[in-house]
């Protein structure tokens, strides 16, 4: 990575990595090896869950999902560096950030769903996951419209004195957006606690987003979206940084997707899935790493997990996924009624009076 | 009781709430030192600090994304938008955004906030100082709107908004800012939101009834409930009476008391500045037909600002004033 504008921003040495083909961790990064079984078993959920949502959708179970299957290792890693009382704001392709603080996955395939146990009462389409008990911010269907709430969080954490910063997760296409230049230019001017990650997997042109970090006057570093540690490394760094008073920092994290568009798509279908998920751990090719098998040579060279654990988390995991699933088609859609519901603190008349007076369906 | 304008009420209700409530937060352009353009935010600064007042950068989009965020966190901040023809850049936020937190998180987050906002014309500020964008919040389902139309009400119903769990839009009639002047209680009190208000009642005898003095109902808001009146005052002198209701809070709307007055005179006018087409005018309308239809003497009138953006030289043409309304009131008390 590099160090960004401010002297007083995380600086690291360029070279560093962790989990090359020899698995060898850079000493810049050890300290994050103690979360690195915790990591691994995220990535590994946020892959399966994943892939499991793209077969729903081919087989038009449920009606969308944003895939993160390459991304992994910034949005767990990411999640997992937020201190307890911190807020995480993630884009609609981050759900998985929910799932790293705690939501189950029989929660996020009931809300995948819709179903009637679906905490959102089926009022959004997926990977909206309604995990506020989690702090985990509100996602949205508009790119960027999260950044500017995430900053306004963190500066309500500073009105009122306390020590919770916020991390807003997105992709680079938000970058272009009104609301990310809002967004960073308000955490420039007033110095909340806010961290942007920004996953910068090349799907659209744009301006570098360190340069721009520069203009706003906030703090930058580049990082290796496929190498888990220096992820959580750099977001922890940077967290530390703004609970000093210091103020936002803009990260991005160049990572190469594997889903839709590339050719490692073919390997994500249902056989895959039937097979028992083991090839959709090693989705990598020879210019780019797995995120995923990255870390796995990590684990196995400090020998951090026993022979055979990696496969008992990725079959924990499945059965985990597989039980959601049967469970969140069983439970059926929401009562009518429930459309009404949460427009306002309270059914209104107007809305009584359509509620009342309209003919169902069932 | 002090006599204060509008801006003094306003003004006042926000001292009375960010002294009760430290949740509360003043937000906007100029808010802080400068005390707001119409000076609605005066002495909030030296009294509260730059925590709870605070001036911003220049993007409507800013101050209401992280308005919204604040909220998120449990603060209850009231954005400013200097001018409501200001609000658009901040539109996506409101819409997609504040509107629907609590619907698409099936009631997890909510957002409680107060947007406050100059509204309407007759100031010659020309097109981006003088609109009237209620209807374009109307529609948008989780939003109320708020017009007051007196230092009273205004005060009464700003402390009402922040107090309610949900967002509300509260449009500030800068035509009578500092002309609309009146008692104001001291300290604290609320004006239920979806109450209209009778300003006038058509007196006894008047009504519907084709033999007797005939009644019309108005139905008005903000700036233009003055002008309802002025008209109101003129058709009196050639017998007709008219009821005007001050619909205070536009949405959600009290539509007893509106229905209540159009059973009573079988007439009605909806007076509002904003352009004709799909202005609330047309709900109000829809609303009385669904409603009063058996009661009806005459074909609901609406009048209005016309179908063009708002003009600068021509702006007292365009406005729906008291010349307007007076030919209204008599055609359809004749019809």
């Amino acid at each position: 990575m590099h160090a960004g504008p401010d002297p007083t921003a995380p600086s690291l040495e360029s070279s560093a990595s962790s989990g090359g083909a020899d698995g060898v961790v850079d000493p810049a990064f050890r300290g994050a090896l103690s979360d690195a079984v915790a990591l691994y078993r995220h990535m590994v959920t946020l892959r399966l869950v994943s892939a499991r949502m793209v077969d729903l959708q081919r087989s038009e179970k449920v009606a969308f999902h944003a895939s993160c299957i390459g991304e992994e290792a910034v949005i767990a890693a990411a999640a997992l560096a937020a201190r307890p009382n911190d807020w995480i704001f993630p884009g609609v392709r981050e759900w998985g950030a929910a799932l790293v603080r705690g939501f189950p996955i029989a929660d996020y395939m009931h809300h995948a769903f819709g179903s009637r146990t679906d905490a959102a009462k089926g009022h959004s389409p997926p990977d909206h996951p309604p995990a506020r008990a989690y702090r985990v911010g509100p996602a949205s269907g508009i790119a960027g419209a999260h950044l500017p709430q995430a900053v306004g969080a963190a500066w309500a954490a500073k009105i009122k004195k306390e020590d919770v910063a916020t991390i807003a997760i997105f992709g680079e296409g938000a970058t272009s957006s009104g609301d990310f230049h809002n967004a960073v230019n308000f955490a420039g001017v007033f110095k909340p606690a806010v961290v942007f990650v920004c996953r910068n997997d090349h799907r659209e042109a744009f301006a570098s987003t360190r340069e721009r970090a520069l203009a706003y006057g906030v703090a930058s570093a580049t990082v290796d979206g496929t190498d888990a540690l220096e992820v959580l490394t750099v977001v922890r760094a940077a967290l530390a940084r703004a609970a000093e008073g210091k103020g936002a920092t803009l990260i991005e994290a160049i990572t190469h997707p594997i889903g839709a568009g590339s050719p490692a798509l073919a390997k994500i279908h249902t056989d895959a899935w039937s097979r028992g998920g083991a090839e959709l751990l090693s989705l990598g090719t020879e210019a780019h790493a797995d995120p995923i098998a990255r870390l796995r040579r990590v684990l196995e060279r400090e020998k951090l997990l026993e022979s055979g654990a990696d496969e008992a988390i990725a079959k924990d995991v499945r059965a985990a996924i597989d039980a959601a699933v049967a469970d969140a088609e069983r439970a059926g859609p929401p009562a009518t009624s429930t459309l009404f519901d949460d427009v306002y603190a309270e059914v209104p008349a107007h809305l009584r009076a359509q509620k009342e007076s309209s003919p169902w369906r069932r | 009781m002090a006599q204060m304008n509008l801006v003094q009420a306003i003004n006042d209700a926000l001292r009375v709430e960010m002294k009760r409530d430290d949740r509360v937060v003043v937000m906007g352009e100029d808010v802080g030192r400068v005390g707001g353009v119409f000076r609605v935010t005066a002495g909030l600064w030296d009294e509260f600090g730059d925590d709870r007042v605070i001036d911003t950068p220049l993007s409507e989009g800013g101050i209401l994304g992280t308005a919204i965020g604040m909220a998120l966190y449990g603060l209850v901040p009231i954005p400013e938008i200097q001018f409501s023809d200001f609000i658009f850049p901040g539109y996506d936020q409101i819409v997609s955004e504040l509107a629907k937190m609590r619907w698409r998180s099936g009631g997890e987050y909510a957002a409680n906030m107060v947007i406050r906002t100059p509204v309407g014309g007759g100031i010659r500020g020309g097109l981006y100082h003088s609109q009237s964008p209620e209807s374009l919040f109307i529609h948008v389902a989780g939003l109320k709107v708020v017009c007051p139309s007196n230092p009273h009400d205004a005060k009464g119903l700003l402390l009402a908004s922040i107090r309610d769990p949900d967002p509300v839009l509260f449009f500030e009639p800068k035509r009578i800012y500092r002309a609309a002047r009146g008692e104001v209680p001291e300290g604290d009190y609320t004006v239920d939101l979806s109450k209209a208000a009778v300003v006038r009642e058509a007196r006894p005898g008047h009504g519907k009834s084709k033999g007797g003095d005939r009644a019309v109902t108005i139905l008005a808001w903000g700036a233009m409930l003055y002008e309802a009146i002025a008209a109101a005052d003129q058709a009196a002198e050639q017998g007709i009476e008219c009821e005007i209701v001050d619909l205070r809070t536009l949405w959600p709307l009290d539509l007893e008391t509106i229905t209540n007055s159009v059973k009573k005179t079988g007439r009605v006018i909806v007076v509002h500045e904003a352009p004709k087409t799909c202005g609330f005018g047309a709900e109000l309308v829809a609303l009385v037909n669904e409603h009063c239809f058996t009661s009806l003497e005459a074909p609901p009138v609406r009048v209005t600002g016309f179908d063009t953006p708002f003009p600068y030289t021509l702006e007292m043409d365009y406005l729906p004033l008291a010349h307007r309304i007076l030919p209204a009131i008599v055609e359809t008390a004749r019809f």
